[in-house]
């Protein structure tokens, strides 16, 4: 599976071999994140690797987590006991199904690909937040599916959406089930039977066009089948969000994705062409692929960050690019965060940014540090750091240094000159290029620090990240801010063990993207969910009173619908609600997603 | 506040060390407010940030559009405002005052106590937020011991903000300014250049400072030792930043000073009576140094727990709303500055709650009580057992006074205050009256009426003496008010609260309360006046009790406020309907001085001749519509409604029987006044 599967097909549709199986827990941990062979192990007492040769670092002895662990967690990996979670569920721990028998029989006849089986249920009723895995490890969720269908085309969702509609049966689309947002999950309280739509066995590329750069694409294919695939054409859509792995192109577009190269590619909304979205009223799309039209307002931007509420996206038009003949990594450390932001926005003004810009905090940095695999103890590490920076370059306080790291793909002249510039440029900000490993790290990181909150969830130690978007002038002061009320706040709780950075991950002409890490030790202090949520919302509220917006590219989801009356205006709001009863009258996809249905 | 409260002498510390040099000359690593970036702001970063701030840029290019002035020139004129206003840090300077400080204090102080557990606490809590210092201002001496308290406790000295009149002593400002003050014009004119830039210069302190910054509320020295209403123009300026998100939280420290004995109480009493400031001069202050051979015994400096503006606003703020727009396109919105009172007034309760209460002040209560309204003076045994009485008193109001031997501590205080107080040779407690001449005086200087040497003579002792029991007034007026109330017949509860809310809404200024009728203050002092004996409940009507002692001495202690009071309703009652300030002042004056003379009708207590509480009155009534208040020419002005006055005059008289004043009452010919000036 997943190698190359376009051998044997000269004309047609080409046919993906999905690297993810139709029974995603054969590869996917069904209750944490990413590949079951990828993880966090503990050997031999205080000994921490990275199981699996899929990453840079797997196999490797990473001797400095157990004292990092021990200083900002208060966890002895040598003698804590690893929590027990919950085993795969069966039949019994979710004994309701709310299907009637004569709907089955009626589904059975589409000859559409259908499970009412509990474990795939479960896996299809969550996405990836804190509070989903949470309860997946420690109890069960109030509501899941009651079915799972797999349809395989357009003309497959088509009837499936007819049939829901007609007999008045909830659908939730679901793709690479990556989202944060809470988006897959089921409203408790539905009392109609509820449809899990699983787009995966929908990852066909159904044509490329060469000559105008577009592809055309099935929903369900996954970022890596999708690059893969093209690849060996010799072309790439260069989105590349940080779960490109496992989620799913009609994803992408329901939340509005972005992609780590957009300053190359452009985020989803820029690479989108054509997309269709089947609706209880019809099919939405256009009449032509033109690059652009004047004709009144863009409905893919009704489609783009619909959350599945209105409908089930299945074809998508996409621009290609042919592969970059050069790709590098880079990085800069500067003496302070606030330099490295500062750079970062004379580079966005000069327009000079390479595929990637990221500039990691100093906590970031440190962490950084500390996957580091050597053999020499963390300390000793830190401490050769400090030395070498604080005698050769003066004024490096290890305390309060950032690193940023770099991404170029372009020509080799190209990236030669914008190297250039670059590091030149980085002079004035007080900053000096620090080699491609450490960029080339700090990119590899990226895909691993997702796997690291599993290791945590074993000892009592949450973890979640979130994002925003701002203008340039009140980046500095909302991470500040934002720090800061999260530290107040854990001191409210009594969470006394706490983890609160950042980096910048995205530039625009106006603005930037911020990311946050957040995790605590919830010994002894009470329900780590009840907490952590707690900490989000204000955290976001922070962000929301500090300039920042709701979210750059997570979506809204459940998790923030709070804000998204005060985000988009009341008028706004019903512009929404007039959508969603125009294409949804009887709220089949009653996701819940953006505004609750008790106010649809 | 809890009542058991523990002070460290920090004088001691240095009268035990061999070398106090060696002590102002430790290594100085204090605690900052607010970390900032890699390296620390320096005070000409400051100024050159607002320079190029957008705002002030813009400003600039409009000005230079508007006017033809070229931009570079009008850059100079921002600097050269900036190197008015923009404070210093010479590292040296903060040494060599401090090792004088020292010297001096240890000269004619017996202790400088502080509450040191809170203060170590504040510090902990410091460097992620700006932290503003808000102490009473009651001195010249509070900040510059408030830069000596961060000195000792390895707190970074505060940027503080000073009046320019302090610039005019020679020497002074730049010493000030070395040490961390930065300069605000009083005037209040519409330079706009000046006051944008004053403005930027706030917003960059508290937004990218690191230091503490200190700045009085009340925007003056009080002159009656009691506290002033505030002012919101700076605490508007400082909390832009965080109405803006661009600090995370802004933590307001209360903090109140008391002295045994004020240095510039002489000075004082002369002003409440309108004789006008002298200019501050160099050589007026080394005058004041000369006093500084005398003894003036404690300072008691209590730090109260922060207040954290974000937690004061919670919910009913909403910063959002700055989003929309570039923030230097933006002021404090109307909706912010209604925020604003609550929390003033919030500070200043606290900075009262957290004021020591010095012996003294207890024997001022005493003795005013006794020279005033009693036939036999006092003995020093009765002085000491009346104080301990109200100490008793005072503790279950919630005032905590400082001191382990009250006996002990009276001697103490009788001595500091020897110019004050002194024993007859009957061993009974006397004022000292010393001869007043005031020679020459520029009429046209005088705030209002030209009072007598005589008066002078017999007033200023009396005022001196007032000064001391002002502070703790606070603790009393709520019940005072009940009291004079009952004391016209006994009434239920509704009817009760009812004049309470007439007479508190009237005294608000004088006594300073943000909710004049609110029922909790009410209802607590009805708690306090009934558990003191004062007030007991018949056949459902409240009516006075028992405890006719204290009732005695709260109502006489009061008394000469109601007098004020009622002199100015009097004459602005008798008053053309649109007059100028200084008319009524000079005439409520006059009123007053002459009954004052007149001592065999009534004794009228001299303090009710003290400006503040004419200004008090009429800002009152201005709140209560019954003045409106112009200004031409700098002169104040009031129209007064003369149907709105009549029912205060006539609501406030049925607690003034007593009083004989109304029949003496005369206007001043205006011409005969003009021809006076």
């Amino acid at each position: 599976m997943g190698e190359n599967s376009q051998k044997n097909q000269l004309n047609g549709p080409i046919i993906v071999n999905s690297v993810v199986p139709k029974n995603r827990q054969e590869l996917i941990k069904w209750n944490g994140w990413g590949y079951n062979d990828s993880k966090f192990v503990i050997k031999g007492g205080s000994e921490v690797y990275f199981s699996g040769r899929r990453y840079p670092i797997g196999e490797q002895r990473l001797p400095h987590i157990y004292g990092w662990v021990k200083d900002v967690f208060d966890v002895d990996l040598s003698t804590a006991v690893p929590k027990k979670f919950n085993d795969l569920p069966d039949e019994k721990a979710y004994p309701n199904l709310n299907v009637t028998p004569e709907i089955l029989e009626k589904i059975s006849h589409f000859n559409i690909s259908f499970s009412t089986k509990v474990i795939d249920r479960v896996i299809r009723a969550h996405g990836q937040t804190l509070h989903e895995i949470y309860t997946l490890q420690n109890s069960v969720f109030p509501r899941i599916p009651d079915v799972v269908i797999w349809p395989t085309c357009h003309e497959d969702v088509v009837k499936i959406v007819n049939f829901c509609h007609e007999n008045n049966i909830v659908i939730i689309p679901y793709g690479g089930g990556t989202a944060v947002s809470g988006a897959p999950e089921c409203p408790p309280d539905e009392q109609r039977t509820i449809v899990s739509l699983d787009t995966s066995q929908m990852n066909r590329i159904l044509w490329l066009d060469k000559e105008n750069l577009v592809g055309c694409f099935e929903s369900g294919i996954v970022g890596q089948d999708l690059e893969r695939e093209l690849k060996v054409l010799g072309f790439t859509t260069g989105h590349e969000p940080d779960s490109y792995e496992f989620s799913s192109l009609g994803g992408w577009i329901a939340t509005r994705a972005s992609g780590m190269k957009k300053n190359v590619y452009g985020n989803i909304e820029d690479l989108l062409v054509h997309v269709k979205m089947v609706t209880p009223r019809g099919t939405l799309e256009k009449s032509c692929q033109a690059p652009r039209l004047s004709c009144g307002p863009d409905f893919n931007h009704l489609v783009l960050g619909s959350e599945g509420s209105l409908g089930v996206i299945t074809e998508v038009v996409l621009k290609i690019r042919p592969l970059p003949k050069c790709q590098k990594y880079g990085s800069i450390v500067f003496p302070s965060f606030e330099k490295g932001v500062e750079f970062m926005r004379e580079v966005a003004k000069r327009r000079w940014q390479p595929a990637s810009i990221r500039l990691m905090d100093n906590d970031q940095f440190k962490f950084a540090l500390i996957l580091k695999p050597e053999s020499s103890y963390f300390a000793h590490a830190l401490d050769a750091i400090k030395k070498f920076y604080v005698t050769t370059i003066k004024g490096f306080d290890p305390n309060r240094m950032c690193v940023m790291t770099l991404l170029f793909e372009a020509d080799e002249k190209q990236v030669e000159t914008n190297e250039k510039n670059l590091y030149d440029l980085c002079k004035t900000f007080g900053g000096f290029p620090a080699g491609e490993t450490n960029g080339e790290r700090g990119y590899m990181l990226t895909f691993v620090i997702a796997y690291i909150r599993d290791l945590g969830l074993q000892f009592e130690v949450v973890a979640e990240s979130f994002e925003t978007s701002c203008p340039w002038d009140r980046a500095v002061t909302l991470v500040r801010n934002v720090k800061h009320v999260v530290a107040d706040e854990c001191r409210l709780l009594g969470i006394t063990r706490f983890l609160i950075n950042c980096r910048v991950t995205q530039t625009y002409d106006a603005g930037c993207v911020i990311y946050f890490y957040l995790a605590f030790n919830h010994r002894n202090v009470g329900d780590p969910v009840r907490l952590h949520g707690r900490l989000e919302t204000r955290a976001r509220e922070e962000i929301v009173s500090s300039g920042g917006s709701v979210s750059h590219h997570h979506g809204v989801g459940k998790l923030r619908r709070k804000w998204y009356g005060s985000t988009v205006s009341e008028a706004g709001v019903g512009l929404y609600m007039a959508a969603k009863r125009q294409l949804d009258p009887k709220n089949i996809f009653a996701t819940d997603n953006l505004v609750t249905q008790a106010k649809l | 506040m809890s009542i058991v409260r523990e002070y460290d002498n920090f004088l001691e510390l240095r009268k035990q060390e061999t070398s106090n040099f060696l002590w102002i000359s430790k290594k100085w690593n204090p605690q900052i407010a607010f970390k900032q970036g890699s390296t620390r702001p320096s005070p000409q970063y400051h100024k050159d940030a607002v320079l190029n701030s957008p705002k002030i840029q813009d400003l600039l290019e409009q000005i230079s559009l508007k006017t033809n002035v070229p931009k570079v020139e009008l850059e100079h004129q921002v600097k050269d405002i900036l190197d008015e206003i923009g404070y210093e840090k010479k590292l040296k300077v903060i040494r060599w005052l401090g090792l004088i400080l020292t010297k001096i204090c240890l000269t004619v102080l017996s202790g400088i106590y502080v509450n040191v557990e809170q203060v170590e606490q504040i510090k902990n809590q410091m460097g992620n937020c700006p932290v503003i210092f808000v102490p009473t201002h009651r001195s010249y001496g509070d900040f510059i011991m408030m830069s000596y308290l961060s000195f000792q406790y390895d707190i970074e000295i505060p940027a503080i903000a000073a009046g320019m009149d302090f610039f005019g002593m020679w020497g002074m400002g730049t010493l000030l300014r070395d040490t961390g003050a930065f300069f605000m014009r009083r005037s209040y004119n519409d330079d706009s250049l000046y006051w944008t830039t004053f403005k930027q210069y706030i917003y960059q302190l508290v937004s990218k400072g690191d230091l503490p910054i200190e700045f009085f509320i009340e925007g003056t020295r009080s002159r009656s030792n009691k506290s002033l209403t505030p002012k919101y123009g700076l605490l508007t300026m400082v909390l832009k930043p965080f109405f803006f998100s661009q600090v995370p939280d802004i933590q307001f420290v209360p903090i109140g000073f008391s002295y045994d004995r004020i240095l510039e109480e002489s000075l004082f009493a002369f002003e409440l009576l309108g004789v006008p400031k002298p200019k501050e001069t160099t050589s007026g202050f080394f005058k004041s140094m000369k006093i500084l051979k005398e003894n003036f015994g404690n300072i008691y400096i209590h730090m109260d727990k922060p207040i954290s503006a974000k937690e004061f606003f919670g919910s009913k703020l909403d910063r959002s709303v700055h989003n929309l727009t570039p923030l230097h396109k933006q002021e404090v919105t109307e909706d912010e500055k209604t925020l604003l009172p609550p929390l003033a007034y919030e500070i200043l309760n606290r900075q009262q709650k957290v004021l020591v209460t010095t012996v003294f002040n207890l024997v001022s209560l005493v003795l005013n009580n006794n020279l005033a309204y009693e036939t036999e003076l006092l003995s020093m045994e009765e002085l000491a057992c009346d104080v301990k009485w109200i100490r008793e008193i005072l503790r279950s109001l919630g005032g905590f006074t400082h001191t382990t031997n009250i006996e002990r501590s009276i001697d103490d205080c009788l001595k500091t205050h020897k110019n004050l107080v002194y024993l007859n040779r009957k061993g009974k407690l006397k004022l000292v009256r010393n001869p007043i001449s005031q020679g020459e005086i520029n009429h046209k200087k005088l705030k209002g009426h030209y009072l007598s040497d005589d008066t002078m003579t017999y007033s200023v002792p009396f005022v001196t003496l007032q000064i001391y029991i002002n502070p703790i007034l606070h603790y009393f007026i709520d019940i005072d008010i009940i009291l004079v109330i009952l004391d016209t017949r006994p009434m239920n509860e509704d009817e009760l609260f009812e004049s309470y809310c007439f007479l508190r809404c009237l005294f608000s200024r004088e006594f300073i309360t943000f909710a004049p009728k609110d029922k909790t203050a009410f209802n607590a002092a009805m708690n306090d006046a009934i558990s003191l004996n004062l007030v007991n409940l018949n056949n459902g009507k409240y009516q006075l009790a028992n405890n006719k002692k204290l009732g005695m001495l709260i109502v006489n202690t009061f008394y000469t406020f109601y007098v004020s009071f009622f002199a100015t309703l009097l004459i602005l009652e008798r008053l053309p309907s649109v007059v100028d300030e200084k008319s009524i002042l000079a005439n409520v004056q006059k009123l007053l001085e002459d009954a004052i003379v007149d001592k065999h009708k009534e004794f009228i207590h001299p303090y009710s001749l003290n400006l503040d509480t004419l200004a008090n009155c009429l800002n009152s009534l201005v709140d209560e519509k019954v003045l409106q208040k112009t200004r031409r020419d700098n002169v104040n002005a009031y129209e007064i409604n003369k149907i709105k006055l009549k029912d205060v005059k006539d609501n406030f008289a049925r607690y003034m029987t007593r009083c004989s004043i109304e029949e003496r009452c005369q206007i001043i010919n205006k011409i005969h006044l003009q021809n006076k000036l």
